[in-house]
């Protein structure tokens, strides 16, 4: 092996500062007497040193909040469910398959699918189907098969010395599809109903989001619901990230939203603690404005009032200010 | 609670006593959240990456015997739960983390420094895009959390040579994306 090879080898440890005595005043040496080991050093420090330039990112607010309580919860030692809050998704689905099962004893073979049409996790029913957050099932009525693979977690037992029953309770995961046209009130009901779980993961809410923006606007067709939603999004994530993700897909919904929209992304401007989401909310507002949508007179004032404003971020300032300029009064 | 080592805030903590979990987070959330927010190029990826270290970090106190540091441990979490992260192939392909999240607050510096610095963040990041999770976990835990190679192994679950190697490929990879490289062959890369 070349000393060549041994000296670069030993540079990122060089530059750790973590070698000892020999190695390094030998490295050191060679690195001063080869051109082009001394040009390697020169790069490689160059890039650590651009490495450190990285400004550290602030923990956001809400995430000691989070934590904190989440211990509350554990300890209270009075709530027997895995540790972390359930992701209101993988919620809706243990209630939907818990629905299922009761739903087979119901419908029996009459209402099954021909067999092998359709996947275990499909929901199929005539009836509909309710989701709910638990059910009690006598065990006589489950079918006697479990479809599909479902996970089953956290298993207590509990005995009902009145009637001599015991009580088995767990939760249960199993994956549910909803299938549906962009523009079923049903299907706009389940998305804010994701969008509004809190305590579910931020990327469920993000992905929902996302896809509202690329798939629901294309219908044409406003919901109620999805802008509420959103707005709720806008207004209450503790995930900066997410609200800004709002805010492009409350852009993107059709003209018939735009009040709802209006109203929240004036509120994000005048509210909002994180300089980004502001920033976006004022070119959002604008372009809104660019479209001829009709304006709220709070709108104008609110951007009237942040380019004023000193002790706002500079670039949220600007930003109004230029909005204001491009906006034909 | 400030008074108190780690392994003392630990020992509580393993007793049942819940009301050291504050002091902890506050001494190591900045850079648990740091590390899963550069290797994950997600705010709200880390956000909750965050929250299940140290909510393991309770979880799991009784398996914390002290041999490795606190911080190590807490690493050795994070890792696994980016490393789980990353392996669902819907996470894999998330486009890149907005940028304007850190913008500073007015009268800290003038635009145009902003602007670099700005501009300079997107370029390491992009950079640290460029590397396999392996060489990111390696690279990011050594250059920004200053844990040597036989702590790195300790979290990625391999040998101090594995380290060694991932952060001299790393290295390379990150030299040729963020310094300007004059043109034509290098000899001594050919002699290695």
């Amino acid at each position: 092996m070349s000393e060549c090879h041994v000296t670069r080898e030993r540079m990122p440890q060089l530059l750790l500062e973590s070698i000892e005595g020999g190695e390094r005043e030998s490295s050191h040496l060679h690195i001063e007497r080869c051109s082009e080991c001394g040009r390697e050093w020169s790069d490689l420090r160059e890039t650590w040193a651009t490495l450190g330039e990285v400004p550290e990112v602030p923990v956001p607010a809400g995430v000691r909040g989070r934590f904190l309580e989440a211990i509350g919860q554990r300890a209270s030692g009075n709530v027997v469910v895995p540790f972390r809050a359930r992701p209101a998704a993988r919620w809706i689905a243990q209630a939907a398959a818990v629905a299922l099962l009761v739903g087979s004893f119901f419908a029996g073979r009459a209402l099954a699918p021909p067999s092998g049409e359709l996947s275990p996790g499909q929901i199929v029913a005539l009836e509909p189907v309710r989701l709910s957050g638990s059910q009690l099932i006598p065990a006589s009525r489950l079918a006697s098969e479990i479809d599909g693979t479902p996970r089953i977690e956290n298993v207590r037992f509990a005995p009902d010395p009145s009637s001599g029953d015991i009580r088995l309770a767990f939760d249960l995961t199993s994956e549910v599809t909803v299938t549906g046209r962009p523009g079923d009130e049903s299907l706009a009901n389940l998305l804010a109903y994701v969008l509004e779980r809190r305590e579910s993961p931020s990327h469920s809410r993000s992905a929902t989001i996302q896809w509202i923006r690329d798939n629901w606007s294309a219908g044409g067709k406003a919901s109620p619901e999805l802008a509420r939603a959103l707005a709720s999004v806008l207004k209450n994530d503790t995930h900066e990230g997410v609200r800004l993700k709002a805010i492009d897909a409350l852009k993107s919904l059709p003209p018939e939203a735009s009040a709802a929209t209006q109203t929240a992304l004036i509120d994000a401007l005048r509210n909002d603690p994180n300089p980004a989401v502001r920033l976006k909310a004022v070119e959002a507002l604008a372009n809104i404005a660019n479209a001829g949508t009709p304006l709220d007179p709070a709108m104008l004032d609110t951007l009237r009032q942040k380019a004023a404003q000193d002790d706002e971020n500079l670039y949220v300032r600007v930003r109004a200010a230029e909005a204001l300029e491009r906006i034909d009064l | 609670m400030k008074h108190l080592s780690d392994q003392e805030l630990m020992k509580l903590l393993q007793d049942g006593d819940l009301t050291p979990a504050g002091e902890i987070f506050d001494r190591y959330s900045a850079r648990i959240y740091n590390f899963s927010y550069r290797f994950l190029k997600s705010s709200e990826a880390a956000e909750d990456a965050t929250q299940e270290v140290f909510v393991k970090m309770i979880r799991y106190a009784k398996q914390f015997h002290g041999e490795a540091k606190l911080s190590t441990w807490l690493f050795s979490i994070a890792a696994n739960h980016c490393r789980d992260w990353l392996r669902k192939a819907d996470n894999r392909n998330k486009e890149s983390e907005e940028t304007l999240l850190t913008l500073p607050a007015p009268g800290e510096s003038s635009p145009e420094r902003d602007m670099e610095r700005k501009e300079n963040e997107v370029r390491v990041q992009k950079a640290l895009e460029l590397l396999t999770p392996e060489q990111r976990e390696a690279i990011l835990l050594s250059r920004y959390q200053g844990l040597s190679y036989a702590e790195i192994a300790q979290i990625a679950g391999c040998s101090e040579g594995a380290v060694k190697t991932r952060v001299f490929r790393a290295m390379e990879t990150l030299k040729k994306a963020l310094t300007r490289q004059p043109a034509g062959g290098n000899e001594c890369l050919n002699v290695m």
